[in-house]
């Protein structure tokens, strides 16, 4: 305690302190947290060069003296010219036979295999310490080439599974980002609104209210229900249709309920229709996050992903989103309950600053430490449920290679022990690091908590 | 006293209170995902009942089985209490039961706006599909065409026009149009036929020709007070269904039960586990948790720590393959059967509970571990944590400062009040073992609700997945009402405003 006193004093006396950096300092000092922070990075990484490391095209090639980057190439093809014959030979990079190729050099990636590609000949679940045949160019049967090992065995289909895992990295952090990004957004925005309103303090008078409410109405209207052809023909196509469908719905969506918002401060001049209101916001939105969390929430994902025409994985992560802010919600509700008491957001009141500003210059920065935890419990759990779904085969195309999917193909057959062990190790390890960064981020953040 | 505990009935009914609009938006989401999922109903339970066909044909039967079964599922009716649509709409589409018919009229409405036009339209379009239905050329007619290609033809024409009712883009439209021009010019005996589509052909021209697409951009609301979320809730009078409040969830759509039924017979094992895993990790994490916080710092509050922190993070579904993997396994150790809750050939004639009990406990003991240790390292953690925080309190310092021996601070002053977070987060529990019992029940094949849902959404089969849906809402909710009360019960500090 003595010495933790000290900390501070020596860092409260240097110039340039700063939370921030208290608060990292804390971090650090918890070492099982800031290790999970390094897998973390390393994690990341492994997602971000994961077409590089796990492809079974060749990071660099010559053959009969063209150089070729067939594994960063955005082309998928090359035009060689014998130059003795002058024949044309077309070399198609994903379908091309890189390892039987007489090539002068080439070097593979250290995964040697695509995730959805199977290995013909080493098919029906080859052990990672079995035997693993390679058939050379002149149709000749030898021991695997260490470059070539399936270090992590192979599923039925002779698909290998590190190259799996190592694309599926690319998903569980992608959930992370993006259905956390849904639910952080929501949730923060929700909360805050909440926390700093309460139900005794947005005022607005009778006329702009039902103004406002009349607004909502048209927008909902002329942003989805008018539009509901093109939305549905958006989200039959592709993800992408459907992302721009939805931002030209919530384009219009906002522009008509702005136009509504300033007319109803016109409307709230006239006579009887200036009466003031509040509007209880804080009891809005804590029922609505009663009710969600009522749901029983991975039945109602898997009701959802059910129905979708179309299955894809960021539909799958969407949903997620939707409906996992709750958390992020209360816990920032709560801090703003309290910040919005505190003598500078009053100061700042006084001075006459816009709420909009108080709200997210002022009170957020401070709000947000509860939040940065909620969200690293919050992907632990998302990551979790996505496994569970395409362990389930719920909602997942089945070209998509997930830890999940994986895991699952381990359930047909239990002496293939490597399907069923890495893909979990690498869910458990993943849930396992979120959750130390969750505990690590709320000690850091909220010296109250820490004993 | 008296008032104490009528003051806390009256907590509890405002607490029941507010379930209710829960519970209503929960049915709303359910009733929301069965209407928007793909495919139609009665489609699906006509053709299961009827498979096979030539394409384009319908019999009289199917049809009649059709309206049937359009009446048994409500579909005759609209949709909810109100409808928002544009000024364009009629208020009686929801009468034309085809669903790619009535999608496609609406989409007509969307790009054109003229509702008499249209309708004009399809209803010549109706006609002449009918006409073509039970036309059969006689002998006579036949006279110096070739039978087969002639029959051919007519099939073509019968399956093209109802195609075309099912058509909205122009192009298409026009293409099955000019096809079925074609045929019908073919045949001299077609006559009638073709003056009826000739009709068609104008009103489709006529569609083109009055638009008014500025009928779209007014929206209307219309208002329905019988419709099919009123009759999924509270039942028709018992012609066809009941309502979801009488018990009735509607009809299955694979095996054409009452998914009531299905349900009656599959919620006792899915209750049994939940409630089980929930008893189980109430006994196994409570002396853990005190344990761990009352040695603070010792080796076993360590490493227990570090053991719950890797089972919180740990997989369900792993975990449950693992155990699978090791004991279910003929080549490690084939202790454990790999699935179900009792043997394939069912339990013995005349067995007693007791025995029963016996037979079916090596199928439990896999799932009942898997079910429970997620919740119990949960529950350790908090216990712990509350326990710790009730040790530093002064009255603890006071008591054993008065000499009371070590046992009897910690079981007689700390644990009663350690109990109270522990008891809130049944709240957590409970929905967390009702969800995972989805995953759990399909690996281990146990026949419960769980897995029910997974065959259900396998096989498309909507309603049963919102009954599903709507009683795991209700049972979640019981826990939050059970784990309030408990609250209420324990903590006389609570104030029941």
């Amino acid at each position: 305690m003595e010495e933790l006193k000290k900390d501070i004093s020596i860092e409260e006396t240097q110039a340039d302190f700063s939370f921030r950096k208290y608060a990292w300092t804390q971090f650090k000092k918890n070492k099982p947290a800031y290790y999970s922070y390094k897998v973390l990075v390393f994690l990341a990484i492994i997602a971000i060069i994961a077409p590089f490391i796990a492809t079974d095209q060749p990071l660099y090639c010559k053959y009969k003296g063209v150089s070729m980057f067939p594994a960063f190439s955005f082309s998928n093809n090359c035009e060689i010219k014998d130059p003795q014959t002058g024949n044309i030979e077309n070399i198609q990079y994903d379908i091309a036979d890189w390892k039987h190729m007489e090539a002068e050099t080439i070097i593979f990636a250290p995964v040697a295999y695509t995730p959805n590609k199977t290995d013909y000949d080493n098919a029906d679940y080859v052990s990672p310490g079995g035997k693993q045949i390679f058939i050379t160019a002149a149709g000749e049967e030898i021991e695997m080439p260490t470059k070539f090992r399936h270090w992590l065995g192979t599923n039925k289909a002779g698909e290998d599974v590190l190259s799996g895992l190592i694309n599926g990295t690319r998903v569980s952090l992608t959930i992370g980002i993006l259905s956390m990004g849904i639910a952080s957004l929501i949730g923060i925005l929700l909360g805050a609104m909440a926390g700093y309103f309460g139900d005794k303090k947005l005022q607005t008078t009778r006329g702009s209210f039902w103004t406002f409410i009349i607004g909502l109405f048209f927008a909902f209207y002329y942003a989805f229900i008018m539009r509901s052809f093109e939305l549905a023909d958006g989200f039959a196509t592709s993800s992408l249709s459907i992302l721009i469908e939805l931002f030209i719905s919530i384009f219009i969506f906002t522009a008509i309920s702005s136009i509504f918002y300033w007319l109803g401060k016109l409307v709230g001049k006239i006579g009887f229709l200036s009466h003031k209101v509040f509007i209880p916001v804080d009891s809005i939105i804590s029922r609505a996050i009663e009710i969600l969390i009522s749901m029983p929430l991975l039945i109602l994902i898997i009701s959802v992903a059910a129905i979708a025409k179309e299955k894809s994985i960021v539909n799958i992560m969407i949903i997620i989103g939707l409906t996992s802010w709750t958390g992020i919600a209360r816990l920032t509700r709560a801090e703003f309950l309290r910040i919005s008491n505190l003598e500078y957001i009053q100061a700042a009141k006084s001075m006459g600053f816009k709420e909009f500003r108080i709200i997210f210059k002022h009170a957020l920065p401070n709000a947000l430490a509860p939040a940065l935890v909620a969200i690293a419990f919050g992907v632990a759990s998302a990551i979790l449920t996505e496994s569970a779904l395409s362990f389930l085969g719920v909602g997942v195309p089945p070209t998509t290679v997930t830890w999940g999917s994986l895991l699952n193909a381990g359930r047909e057959q239990f002496s293939a022990w490597w399907l069923v062990v890495f893909p979990g190790l690498a869910i458990f390890i993943t849930v396992t690091i979120y959750n130390l960064l969750g505990e690590g981020l709320r000690d850091a953040l909220d010296p109250r908590l820490k004993k | 006293m008296c008032g104490k505990i009528s003051r806390m009935f009256r907590y509890i009914l405002k607490r029941i209170f507010i379930f209710i609009p829960t519970l209503v938006i929960i049915t709303l989401l359910g009733f929301l995902i069965s209407i928007n999922a793909p495919g139609d109903p009665v489609e699906r339970m006509v053709s299961s009942a009827q498979s096979g066909g030539e394409v384009g044909t319908q019999s009289v039967s199917q049809m009649k089985d059709k309206l049937f079964w359009r009446k048994k599922l409500g579909l005759d009716l609209p949709v909810f209490y109100f409808s928002v649509t544009s000024y364009a709409y009629p208020d009686t589409l929801y009468k034309i039961g085809d669903k790619p018919e009535r999608e496609a009229l609406s989409r007509l409405i969307a790009d054109h706006g003229n509702w008499n036009a249209i309708e004009q339209y399809h209803n010549g379009l109706i006609r002449f599909c009918d006409a073509q239905l039970f036309f059969k050329p006689d002998t006579n007619q036949l006279k110096g065409y070739e039978t087969n290609k002639v029959i051919e033809d007519l099939n073509q024409i019968k399956f093209e026009a109802l195609s075309l009712k099912a058509s909205y883009e122009e192009a298409v439209m026009q293409a099955k149009i000019n096809k079925i021009q074609t045929l019908l010019n073919k045949y001299s005996f077609l006559n009638d036929s073709k003056r009826l589509f000739d009709q068609v052909v104008l009103d489709h021209q006529n569609i083109k020709n009055t638009e008014s697409k500025w009928k779209n951009y007014i929206p209307k609301i219309a208002f329905y007070k019988n419709n099919q979320y009123h009759r999924w809730l509270f039942g028709d009078g018992g012609e066809f269904s009941k309502g979801i409040i009488r018990g009735d969830f509607g009809t299955s759509y694979v095996t054409k039960q009452p998914i009531s039924e299905v349900i009656y017979s599959k919620i006792g094992w899915s209750l049994f586990f939940t409630l089980l895993s929930v008893i189980l990790a109430y006994f196994v994490s409570i002396p853990i948790g005190v344990k761990a916080a009352a040695n603070r710092g010792s080796r076993f509050d360590k490493s227990s720590s570090i053991v719950l922190f890797m089972l919180y993070s740990m997989p369900s579904f792993w975990l449950a393959t693992l155990l699978l993997m090791t004991f279910a396994n003929p080549d490690v150790f084939h202790w454990l059967p790999a699935s179900g809750v009792k043997p394939a050939i069912g339990y013995p004639e005349g067995a007693g509970l007791f025995e029963k009990i016996k037979i079916s406990f090596p199928y439990i003991i896999l799932p009942a571990i898997c079910y429970t240790y997620s919740s119990f390292a949960f529950l350790s953690r908090t216990m712990r944590v509350s326990m710790i925080e009730i040790v530093g309190q002064d009255y603890i310092r006071t008591a054993k400062a008065k000499g009371l021996q070590e046992n009897t601070v910690i079981w007689k002053h700390a644990f009663r009040n350690s109990l109270l977070p522990i008891i809130t987060v049944f709240a957590n529990i409970f929905p967390a073992a009702i969800g995972g019992s989805v995953i759990l029940e399909s690996i281990f094949t146990i026949p419960g609700m769980g897995s029910e849902a997974i065959f259900a959404i396998q096989n498309n089969n909507y309603p049963m997945i919102i009954a599903i849906l709507t009683i795991t809402g209700f049972l979640t909710l019981v826990g939050y009402l059970i784990s309030d009360i408990l609250y209420a019960l324990v903590d006389p500090r609570i104030s029941y405003k």
